[in-house]
């Protein structure tokens, strides 16, 4: 279904969405003009371009349920709930951060807003998400759990494995693949030979969704988020999106077979153009949106930078 | 191919030749695949526009280097029956971390075909381990794991430190028909040094002094052999300095000799500390040496945790010229 088809959700709603998509892209152009200072050490894979998956994902979730994301961390994170002080002081490195310091940008945890943590070797929190789907079977809870990884990730065998035992536990557990078509800087007719929706609707019901219009996979998700809640069973859901910059770091992606329209293909220009014609929000109300979300990137950046480094001696800990 | 027409000896270095790290392997991957059209190279981007770190831009057989999918474990296997089956395949990991997910091919499979098989097939098969430490990349980008992969009968285990070793093994390793696990360490990479354009293997087995001394053995491998000697050369430490540059087999008669010259042993190695390589030279030295030791064996590797992310914890983590020094002064005082 294209983006003119769907309804709108109510006014309220539409705002969180575009709120939050700005949030990330906002918080991720700020580490672009930080990071050539070096006060963040460590490396990033940055979501501008794709925000409209985590935001229209986590739109339907509850801090109960989990979710399970890889090294592409700081959208899904922000989209569930990670807050932009914790995230902010964890690329700072400082106690503070969600991790402690000692984690990094791509192993963040909030516990209360259901990360259990993510991992930077693709794959295998593809079962993690199962997992926790069968604890909350198992314990007769009703949260659910999301398992989110790229088209890459489709590549392991983890992948299939995880399909495979979910369908045969029946458990609650939305499989979420953002696919950018890309893994690193291979394009994804070199990685995987097949349509992840067709393959994956052999283990369960399974399908795709433009990536790159957030009320689409608003829609997408709700219906098949609704179906894992119901049913207790799991579901298959791929975002295609598109990629803006380079795999890690904070150049623009300049692959030939990678070709991007930042206009066209920008997830918060079209839900403006349509909030705007709806006459929700006009220039002006989204000038003032953003100039709120700076305020509050500065806020993160102050608080990232007054917090303390670790200390030496507490190299080893929780060990 | 007639591999045995490769000199088996290392005679004399090439003194007019200097070449990098990075362009040594490069090289040896190269004639490796030129001199034999079986050798073939597979992993993950290894065919992509960066090279494998640029290790892997200017070969002559291109079209024998297979890009895969994020699919360590099944490609191992994959690497694993071409090399049962008459081919010398090289498999390439970017970081260590990731052939993780391959352990179970590696070492129920890799290590122990040849023997469960008493020798009736062979498995001529290169691993290349890139390892290198944290930018912040914490915990699951950082791994050496050296230890891990000694500990495993059946693998054998090379760590060059310079340009000249590391051709001279990656091609023992490629002519060798027995798998062989080969750890580079990324930071090495634009180091230079004398090497010979023919192709050359040096023997397995065997380490080398690379500084002679007198009060104190250290054994170090891969960055620790030139972070050691730093230390040594800038605090002008009467220290012999011994890099095995194959962690298994081992060169057990070399640190045994070393050690009943001077009495002491230290090992330096980037690894986590328990039933780890520095722990089995500790071990080799107080079994057979015992009575040369004046002072109890030693070890500087990684602490008893995994690498933070935080700058000023990695910098705790990580052992150094400084460190090393420190620790030898003590040693020696
Ligand atoms: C097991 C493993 N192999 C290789 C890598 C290196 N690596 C990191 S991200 C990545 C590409 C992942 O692509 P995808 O899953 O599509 O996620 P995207 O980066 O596109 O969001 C690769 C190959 C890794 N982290 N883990
Ligand atoms: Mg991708």
């Amino acid at each position: 279904m294209s983006s003119e088809q769907i309804a709108l959700p109510d006014r309220t709603n539409c705002v969180r969405l575009l709120r939050m998509m700005r949030e990330i892209r906002q918080f991720e152009e700020r580490i672009i003009t930080l990071y050539p200072t070096d006060v963040m050490v460590t490396p990033v894979h940055l979501h501008i371009g794709q925000e409209a998956a985590p935001v229209g994902v986590c739109a339907h979730l509850t801090p109960a349920d989990t979710i399970f994301f890889t090294h592409r961390t700081h959208g899904p994170a922000l989209a569930k709930g990670l807050s932009m002080r914790k995230l902010m002081a964890e690329l700072y490195g400082r106690t503070t951060g969600c991790s402690r310091g000692y984690g990094g940008s791509m192993h963040v945890v909030d516990p209360e807003h259901g990360m259990l943590g993510s991992s930077s070797i693709v794959g295998g929190g593809i079962a993690m998400g199962v997992g926790s789907a069968l604890a909350s079977k198992q314990m007769g809870r009703d949260w659910i759990s999301v398992s989110y990884f790229g088209d890459g990730a489709t590549d392991a065998g983890i992948f299939w494995e995880s399909l495979n035992f979910a369908a045969l536990k029946s458990v609650p557990v939305l499989f979420l693949c953002e696919n950018n078509q890309l893994s690193n800087v291979m394009p994804k007719s070199e990685h995987l030979s097949v349509e992840l929706a067709n393959a994956a609707g052999a283990f369960m019901p399974a399908s795709s969704v433009d990536g790159t219009d957030v009320l689409a996979v608003h829609e997408a998700a709700g219906r098949a988020i609704r179906r894992v809640r119901e049913e207790k069973r799991p579901v298959f859901l791929e975002c295609r999106t598109k990629r803006w910059m380079k795999h890690q770091g904070i150049e623009r992606d300049d692959l030939p077979w990678n070709p991007v329209d930042r206009e066209k293909d920008c997830p918060i220009r079209k839900l403006e153009q349509r909030l705007s014609e709806a006459g929700w929000m006009t220039a002006e109300t989204i000038h003032d949106m953003a100039r709120g979300i700076e305020k509050q990137i500065d806020d993160a950046v102050e608080f990232a930078r007054q917090s303390p480094f670790p200390a030496e001696d507490e190299l080893i800990r929780e060990v | 191919m007639p591999w045995s027409r490769i000199t088996q000896s290392h005679a004399a270095h090439d003194g007019d030749r200097i070449i990098t790290y990075k362009e040594a392997i490069g090289e040896a991957i190269d004639q490796a695949m030129e001199y034999d059209p079986r050798v073939f190279a597979i992993g993950l981007d290894a065919n992509d526009k960066f090279g494998v770190f640029g290790t892997m831009l200017n070969l002559t057989h291109k079209e024998r280097v297979i890009g895969t999918p994020i699919s360590e474990n099944a490609m191992t296997g994959v690497a694993l029956g071409a090399a049962l089956s008459g081919l010398r395949p090289i498999m390439i990991h970017l970081r260590v971390d990731f052939m993780m997910v391959a352990m179970d091919q590696i070492v129920n499979y890799v290590a122990k075909w040849r023997y469960m098989f008493q020798g009736q097939v062979k498995v001529p098969l290169v691993i290349r381990a890139v390892i290198g430490r944290g930018w912040g990349s914490g915990a699951q980008h950082s791994g050496t794991l050296q230890s891990l992969f000694t500990h495993i009968p059946g693998l054998k285990v090379m760590m060059p430190s310079s340009p000249y070793d590391v051709k001279g093994l990656f091609l023992a390793a490629v002519k060798d028909d027995y798998p062989v696990i080969f750890i580079e360490h990324r930071w090495l990479y634009k180091n230079t040094g004398h090497v010979p354009k023919e192709m050359y293997c040096l023997p397995i087995g065997k380490g080398h002094i690379v500084r002679q001394g007198n009060r104190l053995t250290v054994v170090a491998t891969s960055i620790a052999v030139i972070d050691t000697l730093a230390a040594c050369k800038d605090n002008d430490l009467d220290v012999e300095v011994l890099d095995p540059r194959t962690l298994k087999p081992l060169d057990e008669e070399l640190i045994l000799q070393s050690v009943a010259k001077t009495g002491r042993l230290l090992v330096v190695d980037y690894d986590f500390p328990r039933c780890g390589f520095a722990s089995e030279v500790c071990a080799l030295v107080a079994e057979k040496g015992f009575q040369y030791l004046r002072g109890p064996v030693q070890r500087l590797t990684f602490p008893e945790c995994s690498m933070p992310a935080s700058g000023v914890l990695e910098k705790a983590f990580y052992p150094s010229s400084a460190r090393i020094a420190t620790r030898i002064r003590e040693i020696l005082k």
